[in-house]
């Protein structure tokens, strides 16, 4: 039986990602996924506001926690009239919390250090950014890794690029040649880092992240890509580009929903819940191939 | 002697605003066939994202500016070619129904009783809300209202929504809030769920809801439905089925079923990709709906500092109310 919290309304009770038990890197075992909160500033970014966003992400996140609440009987994505089973979320998904705001060397050091030992006890970290200075440090501690990127700013060319495409401001279609390109990209053999910054949805979506981007994707697809990606080992995930405190966006509050609804993509694909739509994706992929 | 003053007397006007500019009166001076508007300026029964207490003031805001804005003599809709002029007289204004936000109970006794009173009438009512809890109270009074005026009469039922609202309870919320209007509805003597069509639903729904829906008949076209099959075709099957062997229309319009990228300011944003576009063509599909009663609701102001959440709720008034706002005439 899945571990149940008391009916609590979502904004009350210790906050937790989707309400997930309270956990320390020591108590993690293979398959967990590890939530981590990097709650500190881009002294880059054009605006201050980037070291609120890992409470952000958890307040909307808890509205997702459906594993944790007992109104509800179990979700059902309404669109391919597919029951989700979430039990056995609770046990695999653990909150340890925020790293403690010190001297820049030491947050980055702990960073490294609390990376290293979650891809030593064979768990995915989820950091939630934050800023986006932090992802290289997150890919420095991971030996050798291969990292994909959805938005942001481009950094390395052999990293793989969802969006923004190396040659223009796109999106990868979800389909045919592109996974194929990532099958043949990736090695196995390597951690896998995934770097997810708001700035890949649309603009239309996205537009009061701190740098909103022409082009990108919509949700669908970054749901697709993540849930695809959940299939594979993912070492560390990391979210970055949130700002809560831009004008309008705290109360709106459309970031974090957009990248949390698409992380449950990647969250219950890691898991091996499989959300329908990567199901439909693999199964059309079937077809092609 | 100097000669007496003229003193320039203009008509007054109340001040504020009214719905559509429409003028103000008493529940009992609303016509036959015309609209009456009831303000439930109330959000105690929301569960997160408060604000729309503000909702009613908005939407009249909104309806008088975009009303003053549009053509005041014939005039046509370049999408359809539809030709027509104002009409007059069609809405009333009877202001806001009495709100005590520790008490539920005497909050739904105070809309219903707004609403009954309309609809014993003859009378359209019109409900602004407030957060989703309120269309049950504002449906409740038309219920009652169409059981005194047409004693066996069934009404189908529309709800455009980005969620069911059909659970039993909401945890420490209890049995009535936004989340579970509409099972309240379904329990309503003079409408089955079988005649219950749900519009826009999108994401991850309680899977229990749903079944119970479904298998007492009830329709639930999702997000999706509306991007696959198109506005108009899904909404002529949602029409289709609400009205089996029923006599009037009741429609919740949640303004939450459209994108949230479009329009943030309400309590429980989703990211349906409904654009205002395949909204107003669902609402387009109304326009000439047997409508009994309906309700527009979610429009919270303090939630989207650009305002424009409220302007898109009153082009959304606009389209569903387009038989009564305007008459046909020839085209030249």
């Amino acid at each position: 039986m899945p571990l149940r919290s008391a009916p609590l309304p979502r904004m009350a009770g210790h906050l937790s990602f989707m309400r997930a038990q309270p956990k320390t890197i020591r108590d993690l075992r293979p398959g967990d996924l590890a939530v981590l909160g990097l709650p500190f500033e881009d002294t880059g970014a054009p605006f201050a506001g980037q070291s609120l966003a890992p409470r952000a992400l958890r307040e909307t996140s808890v509205y997702f926690g459906w594993h944790a609440n007992p109104q509800f009987s179990h979700p059902v994505d309404i669109d391919a009239r597919q029951e989700i089973c979430t039990d056995g979320l609770h046990a695999k998904l653990g909150d340890l919390g925020d790293l403690a705001p010190v001297s820049e060397d030491r947050i980055h050091a702990a960073l490294r250090e609390a990376t290293l030992q979650i891809f030593r006890a064979e768990a995915c970290a989820i950091l939630l950014g934050g800023s986006d200075q932090l992802s290289r440090t997150v890919q420095k501690a991971l030996p050798g890794c291969q990292a994909v990127q959805f938005g942001g700013t481009l950094q390395v060319a052999r990293d793989f690029h969802v969006a923004p495409l190396p040659h223009g401001t796109g999106c990868s279609p979800s389909a045919g040649a592109s996974l194929a390109e990532f099958a043949l990209w990736r090695d196995g053999s390597k951690p896998l880092f995934v770097r997810f910054d708001l700035s890949v949805f649309r603009t239309s979506l996205s537009a009061l992240c701190d740098r909103p981007r022409l082009g990108g994707c919509d949700l669908e697809t970054v749901s697709q890509w993540l849930g695809i990606l959940g299939q594979h080992r993912v070492s560390a995930i990391m979210l970055t580009g949130l700002n809560p405190s831009r004008p309008g966006m705290g109360v709106v509050k459309v970031g974090q929903r957009l990248m949390v609804t698409a992380l449950l993509a990647f969250v219950y694909a890691r898991l091996g819940f499989l959300a329908p739509y990567a199901k439909q994706v693999i199964a059309e992929e079937t077809e092609l191939t | 002697m100097t000669a007496p003053l003229t003193i320039f007397q203009p008509p007054f006007s109340q001040p504020g605003f009214r719905l559509f500019d429409g003028p103000a009166g008493d529940v009992a001076e609303v016509g036959t066939g015309q609209i009456g508007v009831v303000g439930m300026p109330s959000d105690w029964t929301h569960s997160s994202r408060l604000g729309t207490r503000f909702g009613p003031v908005a939407l009249r805001k909104a309806t008088t500016l975009l009303h003053a804005t549009r053509p005041q003599a014939a005039s046509v809709d370049p999408d359809t070619g539809y030709c027509s002029r104002l009409a007059a007289d069609w809405v009333v204004d009877c202001g806001d129904a009495p709100i005590t936000p520790q008490d539920v109970d005497a909050t739904t006794q105070a809309i219903a009783a707004m609403t009954e009173a309309l609809t014993v009438g003859g009378a359209i009512p019109l409900a602004l809300g407030g957060d989703h809890y309120n269309s049950f109270p504002a449906c409740l009074g038309y219920s009652r209202g169409l059981i005194r005026r047409a004693p066996g009469a069934r009404f189908g039922y529309i709800q455009i929504d980005g969620h069911l609202d059909f659970s039993d309870r909401l945890g420490a919320w209890g049995t009535h809030n936004h989340a579970t209007n509409a099972r309240r509805i379904s329990e309503l003597p003079n409408v089955d769920v079988a005649n219950m069509v749900w519009v826009g639903i999108t994401g991850w729904v309680d899977g229990g809801d749903l079944a119970l829906i479904e298998q007492q008949g009830g329709r639930v076209f999702s997000a999706g439905d509306v991007h696959k099959l198109g506005a108009s075709e899904v909404m002529r099957q949602a029409l289709a089925h609400a009205m089996q062997g029923c006599d009037e229309l009741y429609l919740s319009i949640d303004i939450d079923a459209m994108d949230a990228g479009y329009l943030p300011g309400t309590g429980s944003i989703v990211h349906s990709g409904i654009t205002p576009r395949q909204y107003y063509d669902l609402l387009d599909g109304l326009a000439e709906a047997p409508l009994g009663g309906l309700d527009i609701v979610e429009v919270s102001p303090p939630l989207d500092p650009s305002e424009r959440t409220e302007f898109l709720a009153a082009e959304m008034l606009f389209r569903v109310l387009r038989r009564f706002r305007t008459r046909p005439v020839a085209a030249a």
